[in-house]
């Protein structure tokens, strides 16, 4: 899996910020889009393009961008 | 059901007229407010509307829910409402902001298992604003569109809908 590719993917989840401002050490939930919402389009495009189930506790339990990729690609088969 | 009902780590009862001023306080919050139909922030039309409710509520009619923590905190509500025939109207939709980021979908999973499994219901009716973009999406992957005007997209979901959505939701909640 490319980081950058994942990065830009899930920038694309957020409709207000532009997705250069996204980086692998980005802390997503300080963001002030970040919402119940926005954490159903990160699983839903986990589940869409990786073909991977993220849960309630792997979005809990992350803080950056990096920690959701680390997840997904424990997580694909 | 028996009310209260525990279910995925939250606590669900029906509203009551002391909950007037919590649901002023998410209807009027700047962040929800953007996607609903304009509210005064009049805390003695909420409980008139809530005694209204309950009359409704006692005839089967109608159901109001709010949704707290273990320790009573509440987190927000949603409501089952427009019963005909086989088909009811899931809104009035709201989490508290601050509210972890599964609790919106913990609620919408209980109250659509409720509607389906408990009350018999086999679709589901909701309208959605059009700005109102990552809630659309997320119904959209269960929801089929039914109509649209200027503002709204109207969905329907059938019982195939919901057991897919059942799956989805119970595969990232909490059991």
């Amino acid at each position: 899996m490319d980081i950058e590719k994942f990065v830009q993917e899930f920038a694309n989840q957020f409709d207000m910020v532009p997705a250069e401002e996204f980086t692998p050490e980005t802390h997503f939930k300080e963001n002030e889009e970040w919402d119940s919402m926005t954490a159903l389009s990160i699983i839903a495009m986990a589940d869409d393009s990786y073909n991977v189930r993220l849960t309630g506790d792997d979005i809990r339990t992350s803080v950056t961008v990096q920690d959701i990729f680390d997840i997904v690609v424990s997580k694909v088969k | 059901m028996q009310f209260p009902v525990s279910k995925y780590g939250f606590v669900f009862r029906m509203v009551e007229e002391s909950d007037a001023e919590f649901i002023l306080s998410l209807r009027t919050n700047d962040k929800l407010a953007k996607h609903l139909s304009p509210t005064e922030g009049d805390l003695d039309g909420q409980i008139a509307w809530i005694k209204s409710y309950k009359q409704r509520e006692a005839r089967g009619e109608e159901y109001y829910f709010l949704f707290e923590s273990q320790t009573g905190q509440g987190l927000g509500v949603i409501r089952l409402y427009n019963f005909e025939g086989d088909s009811y109207t899931a809104g009035s939709w709201l989490t508290n902001p601050g509210a972890d980021e599964m609790t919106a979908f913990a609620s919408d999973a209980f109250a659509m298992d409720l509607a389906f499994d408990e009350l018999g219901f086999s679709k589901c009716l909701i309208d959605v604003r059009k700005q109102n973009v990552k809630v659309l999406r997320y119904h959209k992957r269960f929801f089929k569109q039914i109509a649209e005007d200027a503002d709204n997209i109207y969905m329907e979901m059938d019982r195939d809908g919901f057991q897919r959505k059942h799956q989805f939701l119970n595969s990232i909640l909490q059991p």
